[in-house]
């Protein structure tokens, strides 16, 4: 078991999630316990903790193939050795059925959620949820998998499977060699969470990312689900917000080529192209903008430190009810935070009037 | 092109033929002006658009009294921190300027320091302290334009000169003592805009629309306009060229009424020059050939320029585009944007630098060549203009007995052809001299001249096949037509209605011009130049320090003028 914590059982619900729960639940998920306490409106879910991944590579040998591949790795040098161990290290986890047990148990999860929509395989957001070290660096944000619009009992243990290789790509070995992590320290949970029916999605930053500024909030967005804005497949329209009278102050609407939306036939969330119509329409009206402005001061006034969102406009969403969060971190910018100073004469003299810079 | 620029063809040690200035043969504050030595090359020199005729020994005054006097009591005074000021270089006849650097880190500190405390308290006073001295400059220049030179003896009007000498300085003292402080509060205002990404086209916007004694000017020449054409004179005006029109309206009986209107008109307006503080140019009261070109072509537009409709629009559009800048800012935000736009209205570089032309720039040195032109006459000189080619120590023993008139003659002569000389050199003068450095720090240089990464690339690239040339985006708006190349006002009749000009830069008395042009082109200047100003009430493009347009322009050439991006695209005639 990791750093001596005590067990919490193999399936947390989101509503059962408490910040102890980090090192069992990661970071992804128990944030979004942690929303939902202080009343953001969350989707419905339940985590698979460390100890069913930890468990599982113990009882199938994976761990131990696992541990073999990255002496071997360690031994020796270069790239292709990396990708080789990555391929390796993904398909000994990927071999193995998840034990008959363990997967009872996730598929009961997965059906009293969609008993919960008074449904049956409900579409369902996979994600990853890292632990320890990993967790905490923005360098990993984004880096394991999460897949969108996961339909069916099995589908859905193939992507908690999924998630739990992606905890050995390529990137993450080299990352955990070059700090000298063992990857039993961190291991990985992972969330199985509803999708939300998105009309549109986006990420919003609670200060400006690149000034820094403190008097602005930022949303970004698209039409349909996240994916497509969270990886800069597509142009997203791009919201100002004066952060103390929450007024828009500019609002560009992009041509947004690409969408993230729900392919029936595979059962997934993909990629295509934006249909023609919708590329320059707005994607947030006035009432739609109030409502995330709402959710990310909420957040942030929560945490005490600002914070970055990614949001989801249910295309069920009434006006006045909430905009609904899958998921929120602090924000670490490298510039310092910046709030607007006063106009001084001497000191902006002092700066532009014998600089040239202009 | 190599990054240093020789001065060798410009090294000597003689400023005009038969003159070697003694040692402190005038005074001097931080750096006395001088010829160029080959040590000068490690500094970076410009050519100076102000004079584009080069000058006279007597207008080499200017230089060392007011030019190099000016800024470096001002920078000492107030004081700029990195910088101790203009000098100048005489390249020929021509002017080369270079800042005096402040060499010590901790001076420029100490400096930083006195500045924080005159600079708020300037800025606050400005109005009771421009007040003042504009009543003081008034009050010298009514004594000066009021002096009367019949029956004075050559010690009475030597005793003038030295009056006319002590006010020209005493003028240019005020301007940069005034210019410094503003322009800094501009520059910062123009940085807290950009912090606020402002759109740069926008900024000088915010500070249009405030009227000046220039434009009043302009006013009044329309409205003679107006009068003219009323009066039947349209005929006239149309058939005489401009410099046979005063003696072809004077034998005009029914333009008798029209020509004391002008007269009045002159005795408020006319005491000013068509170039900035140039001994040789005669003020409009001496001769009024270029207002009265002026309302030739006025006549020729055919219609009214419409002031009121252009102001209402200006200030219209200032207002719009401060409610349009002020909504994309957060409350904060606008708390510091108001801050400093009061700081700038309260004290605005960009009304000021037009309004002092009337005061200062265009007026200041005509009593100096009234006194010259008095001496002529008293002595006898075969031309009205020959003491303007005397210097002030010889001119000094002149006045006072010790030397004859007629021992300077020959000197007279040949000064004349030297300076003839060099005035035909002027187009072919490299802009800049000794080595090009990536920036400089004296705003006068930075936004007056243009001195920045526009400018320098654009010397550094100098060579290069250039179709397309950047510079200033100054007043916006897009059109294409013929240009006009014009190296001196001299040439400003020429200009045809929908020609676009292209200039070193415009100074005051251009700005009748700008009525007829299409757009405005010059090698220097920034946002708040003279020309980027008057494009603006007029309403047409205009891109500034674009650095080398004169030269690759030629009149003839079709060329696009975007003023919004900063844009001039030459299409190249063919040449016979």
């Amino acid at each position: 078991m990791t750093s001596g914590n005590p067990s919490v059982g193999e399936i947390v619900w989101i509503d059962d999630l408490s910040d102890g729960a980090l090192a069992h639940a990661g970071a992804k998920m128990a944030r979004l316990g942690g929303l939902r306490r202080h009343g953001v409106q969350v989707p419905d879910g339940f985590v698979i903790t460390t100890d069913v991944f930890l468990d599982f590579l113990d009882r199938t040998g994976a761990g131990a193939t696992i541990d073999e591949i990255l002496r071997r790795v360690r031994a020796s040098e270069g790239l292709e050795a990396l990708q080789t161990a990555a391929r390796a290290a993904r398909a000994a986890i990927e071999l193995h059925p998840i034990a008959p047990r363990v997967a009872d148990t996730i598929v009961d999860a997965y059906e009293e959620l969609s008993f919960r929509r008074r449904d049956l395989n409900i579409p369902v957001a996979v994600r990853s949820s890292a632990t320890g070290e990993d967790a905490s660096d923005a360098s990993f944000a984004g880096l394991f998998d999460t897949y969108l619009g996961v339909t069916g009992w099995q589908r859905v243990l193939d992507a908690v499977r999924s998630c739990w290789s992606s905890l050995f790509t390529e990137r993450a070995i080299d990352y955990r060699l070059q700090k000298g992590f063992d990857y039993r320290a961190s291991p990985m949970a992972v969330g199985v969470i509803e999708l939300v029916r998105a009309l549109a999605s986006g990420v919003a930053f609670s200060i400006h990312p690149v000034s820094g500024s403190v008097d602005r909030m930022v949303i970004e967005g698209s039409w349909g689900w996240g994916e497509a804005v969270v990886q800069g497949l597509v142009q997203p329209d791009h919201i100002e917000i004066g952060k103390s009278d929450r007024r828009v102050l500019e609002y560009q609407v992009a041509n947004k080529r690409v969408v993230s939306c729900f392919d029936y036939a595979r059962g997934l969330v993909v990629e295509q192209e934006m249909p023609k119509r919708l590329r320059t329409e707005r994607m947030l009206d006035e009432e739609q903008t109030g409502a995330v402005i709402n959710a990310v001061l909420t957040i942030e006034a929560c945490y005490g430190y600002p914070v970055d969102v990614e949001w989801v406009l249910d295309r069920h969403r009434r006006p006045g009810e909430p905009i609904t969060i899958v998921q929120t971190r602090p924000i670490t910018v490298k510039s310092a935070l910046k709030s607007t100073p006063q106009w001084d004469p001497v000191a902006y003299a002092a700066k532009y009037a014998f600089s040239g810079k202009k | 092109m190599a990054n240093i620029v020789s001065v060798d063809e410009f090294v000597t040690k003689e400023w005009y033929p038969g003159f070697t200035p003694s040692y402190a043969q005038s005074p001097w504050c931080t750096e006395p002006i001088n010829t160029f030595r080959k040590e000068d090359e490690e500094r970076f020199w410009f050519l100076d658009f102000h004079w584009p005729r080069g000058l006279s020994p007597m207008g080499i005054l200017f230089l060392e009294d007011c030019y190099a006097w000016g800024t470096q009591t001002s920078a000492q005074s107030l004081p700029l921190p990195p910088g101790k000021g203009i000098t100048q270089r005489i390249g020929g006849t021509h002017v080369y300027a270079s800042e005096v650097p402040t060499a010590s880190e901790w001076e420029i500190g100490f400096r930083a320091m006195r500045i924080q405390k005159n600079l708020p308290v300037f800025l606050q006073n400005f109005d009771s302290i421009w007040a003042n001295r504009v009543e003081e400059l008034d009050a010298a220049l009514k004594y000066f334009e009021a002096y009367d030179f019949s029956g004075k003896s050559l010690a009475d009007i030597g005793q003038y000169l030295i009056d006319a000498r002590t006010f020209q300085k005493r003028a240019w003292e005020i301007h940069f003592e005034v210019m410094y402080p503003l322009l800094a509060n501009y520059l910062g205002f123009y940085g807290v805009c950009s912090e606020l990404r402002i759109d740069p086209g926008e900024i000088s916007k915010f500070l249009q629309g405030y009227d000046t004694k220039i434009l009043a000017c302009d006013r009044e020449l329309w409205l003679l306009t107006r009068d003219a054409r009323n009066a039947g004179l349209s005929g006239v005006f149309a058939r005489t060229e401009p410099e046979n029109l005063q003696v072809a309206l004077k034998a005009e009986s029914r333009a008798a009424n029209w020509c004391k209107k002008f007269d009045d008109f002159l005795n408020l307006y006319g005491w000013r020059t068509e170039g900035i503080s140039d001994i040789n140019l005669a003020p409009w009261v001496e001769d009024p050939t270029s207002p009265l070109g002026t309302i030739k072509t006025f006549l020729q537009k055919g219609k009214d320029h419409n002031f009121e409709a252009a102001r209402k629009a200006a200030i219209e559009e200032r207002e719009a585009s401060i409610d349009q800048a002020r909504s994309k800012l957060t409350r904060e935000e606008q708390t510091q944007f108001d801050g400093a736009l009061a700081s700038c209205q309260k004290a605005n570089f960009a009304w000021w630098n037009d309004e002092h032309n009337f005061y200062v720039d265009l007026r200041a040195s005509i009593p100096l060549r009234r006194g010259c032109l008095a001496l002529s006459s008293a002595l006898g000189a075969g031309d009205k203009e020959d003491t303007l080619y005397i210097f002030w120590p010889e001119l000094m023993s002149i006045v006072r007995g010790q030397k004859k008139f007629a021992e300077f003659r020959g000197l007279v002569r040949d000064r004349r052809q030297y300076y003839h000389h060099w005035m035909e050199r002027r187009p072919s003068m490299p802009k800049v001299l000794g080595t090009i450095p990536d920036a400089v720090t004296d705003p006068i240089l930075i936004e007056i001249f243009g001195m920045h990464h526009h400018f320098f690339n654009a010397i550094k690239s100098k060579g290069k096949d250039v179709t397309t040339l950047t510079g200033v985006a100054a007043s916006a708006g897009k059109v294409k037509g013929k240009a006009r190349v014009l190296h001196s006002a001299g040439e400003l009749h020429r200009i045809q209605p929908g020609e676009i000009l292209v200039c070193e830069a415009t100074s005051p008395n251009w700005t009748p011009a700008f009525a007829k042009i299409a757009a405005c082109v010059c090698d220097g200047g920034g946002t708040l130049t003279h020309a980027s100003i008057i494009s603006r009430e007029y309403r047409i493009p205009c891109v500034v320090g674009v650095g080398l347009a004169t030269q690759a322009i030629a009149t003839g050439d079709e060329v696009e003028v975007d003023g919004t991006a900063g844009r001039v695209v030459v299409f190249k005639a063919a040449r016979a």
